[in-house]
């Protein structure tokens, strides 16, 4: 038995039995027999086994340095750490398949178990199979990871050394496959509903997993945000790079389905807008992963020549064919019960909903729009951050303001106490822009502060309106904010993510308006000011680590202390890469880059000073964001307090 | 009633439209090559702009102490002096092929952004060399 034999002979068998398990769905979807359904659920189990022995089995070769297989001749190197090593099975195309088909397999079955409604179960199983067996597919006819090499090589180049550059690379795309195969549950579910014409109770029942996809798509994005902060060595978090668009939109696509999916659960409005926001947002994972795997980004030459773009460009036009295709055929049937109030919680959601769409339409149109322009002119442009920051600054401020309102408003209207509370916050946004704009501050960060301002005096009075509903039946005041923390635990977790968005983008504010990014030469001993710090360059040293050649700057900074940027020169590049040293902190960041040194005599190196405000805090509103998620996620399935957190609101 | 809201909808997608629409033609950045640069000055003068082509044998000059930069970019027809404030890539050399980015101040072309264009099959091209050569050389290191 070699890891070889065994991923080939799992493929084939997890191919096989998730072929059978969508016949069976299909077959009970048309004899309306629930008996099949649970063969299919056992073939699921089958087929997610499978997965699970290919997925060991390329971890045995990479663990064992077995050469004899595609993807470890190509990617794998004998002198990585053991963790790099491991982490080398989604370093490159082939294996972060084999993760994706895993992770979906895995999904599959948990949410088999969950099937209740005997009309659905079926189709829900059946698109989700449907979407496993494309991955298995994908990985035996087009990218298999297992395909033999005829002569192995006894060394190999290892994966990118971006990657090897830091521990976090091991966990962001874990996270952001995670997220991704997430979605496609309550896509599954948005699909049987319109197969089943069931319009109204999946988005109930698609709750929980719309909440951990947004979850771990969240911690994706912000994990991939640091990784490359701490690596990349420019001193920034975001670059609008199309890698990081691709992550962006099924983030906001999602974002715009659970505001208008919550309408639909509590006033049964929005059915056709949540039927296309789902579609869209699955789409987007698949349209993220065909523009950075198929190189249709860098040329449109690169079309015609990476295998898998097109594979996923035709499972791209599938899912959206069938998403709309259902939509447009149910279109008529679908009713809204009720009018619609722009003026309620329900068309405040309405309108956060949009902005994110509107938000995921502008980023598309940024990444694509240097594809259509060299269509049309054959001029070769490109389109930077100074148009997704001129776009994103006012849909964003939009955005803060309506999601300090929304939560206050009653469903249907407005009432007293939400008018008051409206005009205290519109009181501290001007108080605070005026007070911000006084101190000197631009007018874009002023407005930050005062949007601050607001949504922190809109949660107050959320709060406030909460813990009142329980002091009103009786309760003191401790025991008013208890129950209202432990029982209205996803209002509460909503208002915890809405803290962390707004803390965000004051965070986002600042670091981006006072950025200050200065480099000097100087000489071993030498002291200079650089971006308003004493610097005084100590030593210059270099190391052999093994896999890489290190090459050190020790660097005395002004209150901070000695810190140590380097430069890593891995045997698979010909240029270095600079691992900056971060010195965080709650007003500022400090980050340290060792841009150059005499290369000859070692005598001098040039160093690179990157002052951020408030960096710090960007991770920390991830971190409470991510806990809000959590709140309202855990302990799970059960939803037997939901009632209690109604009366609350 | 309704005629309202159809007229909100149409200011809201009027004005984000009109944003994206001038956002993207304000901040597309053109990639060009010193000889299209000259066919056509007055498209590119204040812009930014993404100049691409080689630096040239014997015309550089750094000095790591002023962090100031200076080469000659040439696609074998046009030559444009290149002034760019900041440390060079690593592989940064005479004969490379280059990307910055940057505006035209008078003749001279101010850099703040310089990417160097290289592929593990990167070969300096021949003696005369078109600039179609060196376009195709830089798109297809990336």
């Amino acid at each position: 038995m070699t890891p070889g034999l065994l991923g080939n002979v799992a493929l084939v068998l997890g191919f096989v039995f998730t072929a059978l398990g969508l016949l069976l769905s299909l077959f009970a979807w048309w004899a309306k027999d629930a008996r099949y359904v649970e063969a299919a659920k056992r073939a699921a189990w089958l087929s997610f086994l499978a997965a699970l022995a290919a997925f060991f089995a390329l971890e045995w070769a990479l663990l064992t340095d077995d050469f004899s297989i595609a993807y470890t001749a190509k990617n794998h190197s004998t002198k990585s750490p053991t963790w790099v090593k491991f982490a080398t099975l989604w370093a490159a195309l082939e294996g972060s398949i084999l993760l994706w088909a895993t992770f979906q397999a895995l999904y599959t079955v948990l949410a088999a178990r969950k099937l209740k409604d005997y009309w659905m179960a079926p189709a829900v199983l059946g698109t989700l199979l449907g979407i496993e067996l494309f991955f298995f597919g994908v990985m035996l006819f087009v990218a298999n990871p297992f395909a033999p090499v005829p002569h192995p090589p006894s060394e190999g180049p290892g994966p990118n050394p971006l990657l090897q550059n830091h521990w976090m690379m091991a966990v962001h795309p874990v996270l952001m496959y995670l997220g991704f195969v997430g979605i496609s549950v309550p896509f599954a579910y948005a699909v049987a509903a319109m197969l089943a014409r069931r319009y109204q109770s999946w988005v109930a029942e698609t709750r929980w997993w719309t909440l951990v996809a947004f979850g771990f798509l969240t911690a994706a994005i912000f994990a991939g945000g640091w990784w490359s902060y701490e690596v990349l060595g420019w001193g920034g978090y975001w670059a609008w790079d199309p890698v990081e668009n691709a992550s962006f939109i099924p983030w906001l696509l999602l974002a715009a389905f659970l505001h208008t999916a919550l309408v639909q659960e509590r006033r049964g409005m929005f059915k056709t807008w949540n039927f296309a926001y789902i579609t869209l947002a699955y789409a987007a994972t698949v349209f993220g992963t065909f523009l950075t795997r198929s190189g249709v980004i860098q040329s449109v030459h690169a079309f015609v020549e990476g295998a898998v773009g097109p594979v996923f460009l035709g499972f791209l036009l599938a899912v959206l064919l069938v998403g709309f295709s259902l939509l447009s055929r149910v279109a008529s049937e679908v009713r809204d019960v009720g009018g619609l109030n722009l003026v309620s919680r329900e068309g405040l959601l309405l309108g956060a909903s949009l902005v994110f769409a509107t938000m995921a339409f502008v980023v598309v149109l940024g990444t694509l729009f240097p594809l259509i322009v060299e269509a049309a002119t054959g001029d070769k442009v490109s389109v930077g951050s100074p148009f997704f920051d001129a776009v994103f600054a006012p849909l964003g401020a939009v955005l803060l303001l309506l999601m300090g309102a929304g939560p206050l408003f009653p469903w249907g209207g407005i009432d007293a106490y939400a008018a008051r509370a409206l005009s205290l916050m519109a009181s501290a946004l001007a108080l605070a822009t005026a007070v911000a704009l006084l101190f000197g501050a631009g007018f874009g960060v002023a407005l930050g502060v005062g949007l601050f301002a607001y949504n922190l005096t809109a949660l107050l009075a959320q709060a406030g309106r909460g813990v009142s509903a329980w002091r009103k039946k009786g309760r003191g005041a401790l025991a008013a904010v208890l129950a209202y923390l432990t029982r209205a635990r996803r209002q509460v977790g909503a208002q915890l993510v809405h803290f962390g968005v707004a803390l965000a983008a004051l965070a986002i504010v600042f670091s981006q308006a006072y950025r200050v990014d200065a480099q000097k030469t100087l000489e071993i001993g030498e002291q200079a000011r650089i971006g308003g710090l004493e610097v005084r360059l100590l030593d210059l040293r270099a190391k052999d680590e093994g896999f890489r050649f290190a090459v050190i700057a020790d660097v005395e900074v002004e209150g901070v202390g000695v810190m140590h940027p380097r430069l890593h020169y891995y045997p698979t590049m010909n240029s270095p890469l600079a691992a900056p040293s971060v010195h965080y902190g709650l007003y500022n960041d400090d980050y340290l880059i060792l841009q150059a040194f005499d290369t000859e005599e070692g005598r001098w190196a040039t160093i690179r000073l990157v002052r951020t405000p408030l960096v710090l805090w960007l991770w920390i509103a991830g971190g409470i964001i991510l806990f809000g998620i959590l709140y309202i996620v855990f302990p799970g399935f059960s939803w037997g307090r939901k009632r209690a957190a109604e009366v609350a609101a | 009633m309704k005629l309202k809201y159809w007229l909100g909808l149409l200011i809201v997608v009027g004005a984000i439209g009109y944003m994206i629409w001038g956002g993207l033609g304000n901040s597309l950045v053109y990639f060009i090559t010193p000889s299209e640069y000259f066919q056509d000055q007055a498209k590119y003068a204040g812009k930014r702009v993404r100049l691409g082509g080689l630096v040239k044998q014997g015309t550089v000059q750094y000095d790591p102490k002023t962090l100031e930069l200076r080469f000659v970019l040439t696609d074998g027809v046009a030559e444009v002096p290149v002034f760019h404030k900041g440390t060079p890539p690593a592989l940064f050399k005479e004969g490379q092929g280059v990307v910055v980015e940057g505006r035209f101040e008078g003749a001279v072309f101010h850099g703040d952004n310089l990417l160097i264009k290289h592929s593990e099959t990167y070969q300096p091209p021949k003696e005369g060399y078109t600039p179609e050569d060196v376009r195709r050389l830089i798109e297809e290191a990336k």
